[in-house]
């Protein structure tokens, strides 16, 4: 009892205060399509984000939680997904949110004039595949049953599907009247009216974003009044930290040290659900065999590259789910360390023999070849120097090519290469099928394996996620020994926060402090 | 004096300006790298949409194809839509950043001949004094020094440590857009830009100055019992101000280019970071549309520094 009531007191004390401007830095100004389903820049995501609201929105786990709509129902065929919506939530202009507009918004994805890029999520509904080629003019996966109730349903059990249901709402009856074909022009884009927390004000190129708390908002006003997103110089960052000037901002390694010694600043560091690489290219019969690959990897000091040259931002990766999925594994997982003697050993007993000038060769093969690194990082940099430095020791000569990213991307897409070093930055969802199928076009490393390609596929049909996680698992394990790809890191993202703002996320996991932006709805300014 | 400028114009400007683009459009489209690249980054997205995104932008087309249309759409005035998720016409992207660029650009001219033409003329007069080493020396360093290592050494020095300018950027939201606040903002960026500017034209002013005090004229100006101030500042000054005019036709492309990397180091909300991206995402409108308007600027400048010239000097006369 006693213990209640002190924590009702210390709560008492801590009640959030109302009102304040909260400023989040931006260091590349969004483009101005606030559009959910036409952006790709993930600046422009962060407007969104606020304006709109999806069917569901993802927790701090990478759980799918209902937000407009109230629940959902999977079919016992896992064929089909019904949402129920809330009643009464409303648009900004003041129109009720229904399940037309749920409707109006992912058909507008699969229209034939549909000019943006997310087709490919939602091919799997059924007639969507026609609908798209202008074969047909409805969509039978798409059902509206009532106001507040719309069912979707795929040709296939298709797992990852959930989680594509965060998509924002757009209001049909603003948009309805304009050609699909159009929709990338319209004014909506520039002046965009969601139903979520935040309304839209302005946006002033390259100064900012400025959007105000929605007072009628279903789940509660927001404690904040105003939403600022502040257009920041990259090189001014920390000082407009040190300065108060902006609340949140996330920041590189490179300037982690100067930010913490700022007083009144929190930092935050968390995994994120990204990874980086150095890929092999299979098609060449050098690359061919497993062994080959994994003495490169007992071969490279990643251990040095993560805590010397990141700083120790980053966490040694040995296999492509990043250690914040809830498919991430490291059971039955080889950690490669740093061993350039049993590298050594490796290609010896594989048949490898020092040619006349050192270099390993076996048959016609031979273990020189170009590295291609895409400049801009100085990490990246330093990294591929250590990669040709370690290689040398164990008889591999690398020569390294440095080119600007667009044109190493045109050398990787035309299969140009050796080998290249790169990253991806994943969805909430770990089907790996758009990066590791065989037939996928992202394919990079041309890894094809018929037993990778059947747990891939029953990944994605599994909706049971206690086995999807084993079916992951075992994957993982796959990838593991044959390492298509060497793993270098799972990156992390450092978050400096303004001690005044109160709520936020303290044990942040990969979505931030802020958890994406769900947490702006509740946070506080503190005096 | 008007047959000469349209002249310049028709037989000049027109064929220069065509050349440059067609140059320009040529280059950036056989350089490596897909304005589609960047889609490549887009989870699930498939070969078949990039495919469609190709077409709708038109890069099936051969470059000659794709450099005729363009160039029809800007001959009836539009400069067509960006590459990028937002399609916004390149002539709005421009306009609304053109404004602060033109404010930087002009500020820091003004800048530099303000402090430069002055800081010439004196150290031409006290030639081999104190005063006319350090500002030799000072004027060396400015022309050595790269505008974005300056630029940080600016925003380290009075915003980090003294606080008392702003880290860059422009007005924060909500924060009241006063005289006194544009000047604020504009100081650092203005001087890095125009710094080596200052340094120039201090040290052309000086050279300038000092090559028409050593002609006869002025020494029967000094017989004649005038005071030396009469005879630098009214008979001297006018004479070496001639060249100096030329220099201003010169500098104007390079403010403009260095405008652009000058406001990425600021955050200023001009041209700068959007030419950057543009050349990064290969957004060939974008980067097509800025590199022609700063070629007509760049046309104009020349033009107007050859009629001021025209003007100063009562014998010059273009027919």
């Amino acid at each position: 009892m006693m213990l209640c009531l002190v924590l009702s007191a210390a709560a008492a004390a801590q009640a959030p205060a109302q009102g304040g401007t909260f400023r989040y830095a931006l260091t590349t100004n969004p483009r101005g399509m606030f559009n959910p389903i036409l952006y790709t820049e993930a600046y422009d995501g962060l407007i969104i984000d606020v304006v709109f609201d999806g069917l569901i929105y993802i927790d701090e786990q990478l759980q799918p939680q209902p937000r407009l709509a109230k629940g959902w129902e999977i079919s016992d065929d896992g064929l089909s997904i019904t949402f129920y919506l809330h009643e009464g939530v409303k648009f900004h202009d003041g129109v009720e949110v229904t399940a037309h507009d749920v409707e109006y918004t992912y058909k507008t994805m699969l229209h034939p004039e549909y000019t943006g890029v997310r087709y490919g999520n939602f091919r799997l509904l059924v007639g969507a595949e026609e609908y798209h080629e202008g074969l047909r003019d409805d969509v039978p996966g798409i059902e509206v049953i009532d106001d507040y109730t719309i069912k979707f349903t795929t040709t296939e059990p298709y797992a990852p599907l959930l989680t594509q249901f965060g998509y924002g709402i757009l209001p049909r009856h603003l948009l309805e009247d304009i050609p699909v074909g159009e929709l990338e022009r319209a004014d909506f884009n520039r002046h965009p009216i969601g139903s979520g927390p935040f309304k839209f004000v302005e946006f002033l190129t390259d100064q900012h974003v400025i959007l105000e708390a929605n007072d009628d908002y279903f789940l509660g006003r927001p404690n904040i009044d105003t939403l600022v997103f502040q257009r920041v110089a990259l090189d001014a960052l920390p000082i407009y930290i040190r300065q108060g000037r902006v609340d949140y901002a996330e920041i590189s390694p490179d300037n982690y040290a100067e930010v913490s010694g700022i007083p009144g600043v929190d930092l935050y560091v968390y995994e994120e659900l990204s990874y980086n690489y150095i890929c092999f290219n299979l098609r060449q019969p050098r690359f061919a065999d497993p062994i080959v690959r994994q003495a490169i990897t007992y071969g490279f000091d990643r251990e040095t590259y993560v805590e010397i040259l990141r700083e120790g931002f980053g966490i040694v990766a040995n296999a492509p789910i990043p250690l914040a999925s809830w498919a991430y594994t490291n059971e039955g997982i080889n950690e490669y360390p740093y061993n350039p003697e049993l590298a050594a050993q490796m290609l010896a007993d594989a048949g490898w023999k020092p040619g006349p000038d050192g270099v390993l060769e076996k048959d016609d093969m031979r273990l020189e070849f170009e590295f291609l690194v895409p400049e801009g990082s100085r990490v990246q940099e330093q990294m591929a120097l250590l990669f040709q430095q370690n290689m040398e020791d164990i008889g591999i000569k690398v020569n390294l090519v440095f080119m600007e990213f667009s044109a190493a991307v045109d050398r990787v897409d035309a299969r140009e290469f050796d080998t290249f070093t790169m990253g991806w930055s994943l969805a909430v969802d770990p089907d790996p099928y758009g990066i590791w199928h065989s037939t996928s076009p992202w394919n990079d490393p041309g890894f094809y394996n018929e037993r990778s390609d059947q747990l891939i596929e029953m990944g994605r049909r599994e909706t049971d996620p206690e086995k999807r996680k084993e079916i992951y698992a075992e994957w993982q394990r796959l990838i593991n020994y044959e390492l298509p790809t060497m793993f270098l890191s799972y990156g992390v993202t450092i978050a400096a926060v303004n001690e005044r703002v109160q709520g936020i996320d303290t044990e942040p996991g990969p979505l931030g402090p802020l958890v994406g932006l769900e947490k702006l709805r509740t946070i506080w300014i503190a005096d | 004096m008007w047959r000469y400028i349209v002249r310049r114009v028709v037989l000049q400007g027109i064929p220069v300006l065509l050349g440059f683009t067609f140059l320009l459009y040529l280059v950036i489209t056989i350089a490596p790298g897909s304005p589609v690249t960047h889609l490549r980054g887009v989870p699930n997205i498939d070969e078949e949409t990039i495919a469609r995104r190709e077409a709708q932008l038109g890069l099936n087309d051969s470059f000659l194809v794709q450099y005729i249309k363009w160039l029809g759409r800007v001959l009836r005035g539009d400069l067509g839509l960006s590459f990028d998720s937002s399609r916004r016409p390149v002539a709005e992207l421009i306009m609304e950043r053109m404004p602060a660029t033109i404010l930087l650009s002009v500020s820091s001219i003004v800048l530099a001949w303000l402090i430069g033409i002055p800081v010439g003329i004196l150290s031409a007069r006290y030639q081999y004094s104190a005063l006319d080493y350090a500002v030799t020396f000072f004027a060396f360093v400015g022309i050595s020094i790269p505008s974005f290592f300056f630029g940080l050494l600016l925003l380290y020095v009075f915003a980090l440590k003294l606080n008392v300018l702003p880290a860059g950027g422009f007005f924060l939201a909500g924060e009241p857009r006063t005289f006194m606040g544009y000047v604020q903002y504009l100081l650092l960026p203005s001087i890095t830009l125009g710094l080596s500017d200052i340094a120039g034209i201090a040290r052309y002013m000086r050279a300038s100055l000092l090559e028409v005090l050593g002609h006869d004229f002025l020494r029967t100006a000094r017989a004649k019992g005038l005071s030396e101030n009469v005879v630098v500042y009214k008979h001297a000054l006018r004479n070496a101000l001639l060249p100096i005019l030329t220099l201003m036709g010169f500098t104007i492309p390079f403010i403009f280019s260095g405008a652009v990397i000058v406001e990425n180091i600021f955050a200023w909300p001009g041209l700068g970071s959007l030419a950057i991206q543009a050349v990064s995402e290969r957004n060939y409108p974008v980067i097509m549309g800025i590199n022609l308007m700063f070629a007509v600027l760049i046309f104009l400048g020349n033009l107007i520094a050859d009629i001021s010239y025209a003007i100063a000097d009562p014998r010059i006369r273009y027919e």
